[in-house]
């Protein structure tokens, strides 16, 4: 291939190395609630490819029992463009009742019948009369991307399935909105432990997504919780902050997702008083979960005081604002390592970007970072490029896509974000105090398996 | 036979349900779709695929398939020293996670260098539906042009884009001018073609009209393979005769496109992928294609290489190797043969693939008594009947009695496997092996495609199998873990296509 011209800079339209799905990828939302079962009506690829990118070559998560080639779609031809596919939806639709078991459908339309002017909503809500429980979201290509469908999911199952409700509220119960699922590579690890430690401190908890997740009864007690945790920079606001209108459910917003004890006892600590909970109990938690946490650190110190041959000073984190925040904290709080460009790639609504980058300027009493927001592949490379790492090659946390430049840096690599497509993930979580451990193994592992 | 000709006039490649009549949903035995396909057999209209008496069933459910543009990607999107542009909002981009890994593997594979894919995608939004997409995808082809300097640039089409009408020819046109380098545009949109295997002929439609030299300089040793980011194998197989190896699409280089015309014949691993660049090449530039059962099992080998031997005056040295490779085989395939008597197995691929893997299946003494193929063309291209490779598996190995078309519909294969229990399923493609994975039955997903072709191919799939069947306890222990998502009243439906006959059964 031809020599790279160093000089091209400027963001355009284009984008290279994605970094996320489109709003139909949103279909990952609905398979991920145990149960839910999306239905796209789409052109005949586009399920495919939200699958292979998010599910398949991000991490291998696997399509489970409603992702991958389950999920039924009108797989839209030439008539549905000419003539419209609301006849084409409703067969389909009616034979998915027959054929599929699932306790919810979710129809999520991509760009032809958002173009064409397919009236989704007046064909579902046949169904609906029906009493059949089903809901649709537009999630068209064009219309924003993963995180945003991912909003619009969540909304629609809230407003057309869980209902009105106006009775008493739980007292310590809790609804979580947090990472992304299958666009997060880790997600179901990290809504594990993020579960296991709200549950540690005393809360009843509404996880939503993923092998906790007791599906669409959990959903339905949704209006019940007596609030909203929103553990994100952003994602999970827009449905916090409807939620709040539509419940009168109070929301704390948290935006670091805590990895490492520090951080997870802060963590537990705000949402604590802000929940009102026995100090006693939570008290007991964190000591017992800080003792094993410390037992683990205080044997990897000898590797970390005694290694040899050199370990990584300065990072470099490329992703999610979700684990890039995380990440970044954990290692200039938890290690003591150096930044040395943060980059977060999501496409951050604007809105909630100043506030993000504030969080990075604070991230602890002695050190200020900053962070930049780009989505094209070919810029975040220019720009890890131009970043000075000083004196040893940097330990960069990013994807695939940063492999070659991590070559070129002579940096160890670990991926943590879509697409990750040289990592297998189950079970597999980097948040909380156990996650944490599993990062330190992967980060160290990485460095030292190059050293011969 | 009526020879299909190739249309390079425009830009838009004629689709493949056009040209060649392609189905996509049908069931019934092996023997009955070869006759009414009317290729090498009389059909009832005489011979032509034209005329043939296929008819596809069609029900109310489907699952979600495979699009066009998502084989442009894997195709022009793996050319080397080019870019390719999706002209697209970012949904279609997506696909560039998958063709990356594809990509990265395939160098590697190929003791390449490995690097990640280049592609770019126009990134079109709400507004761009209203006002048109050209401006930005002007944008993007020159962001192409000015980073990576390519010797190509492809646009391919999105659902999108055509809908809302962008001028893209115009754009390419434009370009091409301007850069002095091939600008392809590529007609893919989804909902164009009922089948993606369309996605293959748009971008060799697009290689044809702009990229193969126009006026070639023959090198009589050179060997068109058409094939993915296989293994090299032919360059060792095709070497005994004294030949060179030109792999084309993925993993060439824009120079290998170019000198596509200059070759001494074409051949190809599959004559779904193949088809059209084949009959293409030999209609525009005299570069004959090889019109011979492919290259699966013994007998398809042996007359393959013969063919190939006749086409480039080097009759001898086929006839050594053929030899040659008979004796080297033939201690390890009896074995091959007494350890998997009695083993079933299930090939559930593309369609003229499916009936190479059934061939070498069928050598090892593996019985098939049921296959899928995502598509079914009752002719190729050439409309050549020596190409039948369906009839050829056929006359050569038997009937096989279940024998389906089935678009990667996953809730009709669990009936299909049902009907034949096979031990084993070969697949390429996603989407059927895990729900077979939940049955119990193991799969071998073919990766690295060329892993059955000729004679070596035969010993490596018997021996896949053999450790595929170790496999078996992993699945065998889910499939008692796990439950389908799939009610009782239609898994006890014994008869997968029976939405196709009786649609009103689903509202009763």
């Amino acid at each position: 291939m031809s020599s790279i011209n160093e000089t091209i800079k400027e963001k355009t339209n284009s984008i290279s190395q994605i970094r996320y799905g489109c709003s139909i990828g949103a279909l990952y939302t609905a398979a991920a609630i145990p149960g839910v079962v999306p239905i796209t009506h789409c052109g005949p690829g586009c399920a495919d490819k939200q699958y292979l990118a998010l599910a398949f070559y991000n991490g291998f998560q696997g399509g489970g029992y409603s992702g991958g080639a389950v999920p039924p779609s009108v797989n839209v031809s030439e008539n549905e463009v000419v003539f419209g596919g609301e006849d084409r939806l409703r067969e389909l639709i009616e034979s998915s009742l027959k054929i599929i078991d699932a306790d919810l459908f979710v129809v999520l339309t991509g760009c032809v019948p958002d173009l064409v002017g397919d009236d989704v909503g007046s064909v579902v809500g046949e169904f609906q009369d029906r009493g059949v429980n089903i809901v649709y979201a537009e999630t068209g290509g064009f219309r924003g991307n993963n995180f945003t469908g991912h909003e619009l999911v969540v909304k629609s199952i809230i407003d057309q399935y869980v209902g009105n409700y106006d009775g008493e509220k739980e007292q310590h119960s809790v609804n979580v909105w947090s990472l992304l699922p299958f666009q997060n590579t880790f997600w179901r690890g990290d809504l594990e432990e993020i579960k296991r430690v709200l549950e540690g401190i005393g809360l009843k908890v509404n996880i939503l997504f993923g092998s906790e997740s007791e599906g669409v009864s959990e959903w339905k007690s949704i209006p019940k919780a007596q609030f909203n945790l929103v553990l994100s920079p952003w994602l999970g606001l827009e449905t916090a902050k409807h939620l709040e209108k539509k419940y009168n459910q109070p929301f704390l917003h948290i935006p670091v997702v805590p990895i490492g004890a520090k951080e997870t006892t802060r963590f537990l600590h705000e949402v604590s008083d802000f929940a009102g909970l026995d100090k006693e109990k939570v008290e007991a938690f964190i000591k017992k979960e800080e003792k094993r946490y410390y037992y683990y650190l205080e044997h990897f110190a000898d590797f970390y005081a005694e290694w040899w041959w050199g370990l990584p000073a300065k990072f470099a984190v490329v992703g999610d604002s979700a684990y890039n925040l995380a990440v970044t904290k954990f290692l200039i709080t938890q290690l003591g390592l150096i930044p040395g460009k943060q980059i977060i790639t999501e496409n951050t609504p604007e809105e909630y970007q100043e506030a993000i980058r504030n969080e990075y300027k604070h991230i602890s009493d002695k050190v200020s970072t900053d962070v930049e927001f780009i989505e094209d592949g070919y810029l975040i490379l220019e720009s890890l490029r131009n970043t000075d790492f000083g004196h040893k090659p940097p330990v960069l946390f990013a994807t695939t896509w940063e492999r070659d430049v991590a070559k070129e840096l002579n940096a160890s690599i670990v991926e943590i974000g879509f697409p990750a497509s040289y990592e297998v993930v189950l079970s597999r979580s980097y948040v909380g105090y156990r996650g944490a451990l599993n990062l330190l193994d992967k980060i160290y592992t990485t460095a030292i398996s190059t050293s011969a | 036979m009526a020879k299909k000709k190739i249309n390079l006039k425009t830009t838009v490649v004629e689709n493949r349900e056009q040209r060649l009549g392609t189905i996509i949903a049908w069931d019934g035995k092996a023997s009955d779709l070869a006759k009414e396909s009317a290729f090498s057999r009389q059909g009832c209209g005489g011979g032509d695929g034209n005329q043939c008496n296929l008819c596809e069933v069609r029900g109310p459910f489907t699952q979600g398939s495979v699009c066009s543009e998502q084989i442009v990607g894997c195709q022009a999107g793996n050319v080397r020293n080019s870019v390719l542009v999706q002209h697209s909002p970012i949904g279609c981009g997506a696909g560039q996670v998958e063709w990356n890994s594809l990509f990265r593997n395939g160098l590697a594979q190929r003791n390449l260098p490995v690097e990640s894919i280049r592609i770019l995608c126009s990134n079109l939004k709400e507004s761009d539906m209203v006002f048109g997409g050209v401006e930005k995808l002007r944008n993007t082809v020159q962001d192409a042009w000015d980073r990576y300097k390519p010797e190509a640039i492809f646009i391919s089409t999105s659902c999108s884009t055509a809908i809302i009408g962008d001028d893209i020819d115009g754009v390419a046109t434009e370009f091409t001018e301007k850069l002095k380098i091939p600008v392809v545009p590529l007609h893919c949109e989804g909902f164009r073609s009922k089948h993606w295997s369309t996605g293959f002929d748009s971008t060799q439609h697009g290689i044809l009209r702009q990229i193969v030299r126009k006026n070639p300089k023959k090198q009589e040793d050179l060997v068109n393979v058409i094939n993915l980011w296989g293994s090299d194998i032919f360059t060792p197989m095709l070497g005994e005769l004294g030949l060179r190896v030109n792999y084309i699409v993925d993993l060439a280089t824009v120079e290998q496109l170019a000198q596509l015309s200059e070759a001494a014949c074409t051949v190809g691993f599959c004559y779904t992928l193949s088809s059209y660049l084949a009959a293409g090449l030999e209609q525009e530039f005299g570069v004959p294609e090889i019109k011979a059962p492919q290259p699966y099992g013994l007998v398809g080998t042996d007359a393959w290489i013969r063919e190939i031997g006749r086409v480039t005056n080097r009759e001898e040295k086929a006839e050594a190797y053929i030899e040659k490779s008979h004796k080297k085989i033939e201690k390890r395939l009896n074995e091959l043969r007494k350890e998997l008597k009695g083993v079933k197995g299930y090939v559930a691929t593309g369609s003229a693939y499916a009936h190479g893997i059934i061939a070498v299946l069928k050598e090892l003494g593996v019985e098939v008594n049921g296959s899928l193929t995502f598509h079914h063309d009752p002719v190729y291209d050439s409309g050549d009947p020596k190409q039948d490779s369906l009839a050829h598996v056929i006359d050569n190995y038997g009937d096989i009695p279940s024998f389906s078309v089935s678009n990667r519909q996953q809730f009709q294969f669990y009936g299909l496997l049902k009907r034949v229990n096979p031990d084993f399923i070969i697949i390429r493609h996603n989407g059927l092996a895990p729900l077979a994975s939940r049955l119990g039955i193991p799969a071998a997903p073919l990766g690295d495609e060329h892993i059955a072709v000729a004679y070596d191919g035969i010993i490596n799939l018997g021996e896949t199998i053999l450790d595929l069947l170790a496999h078996k306890t992993f699945h065998e222990d889910l499939a008692q873990h796990v439950k389908l998502p799939y009610k009782k009243w239609w898994l006890d439906q014994e008869d997968p296509f029976i939405l196709s006959k009786e649609p009103n059964i689903v509202s009763q």
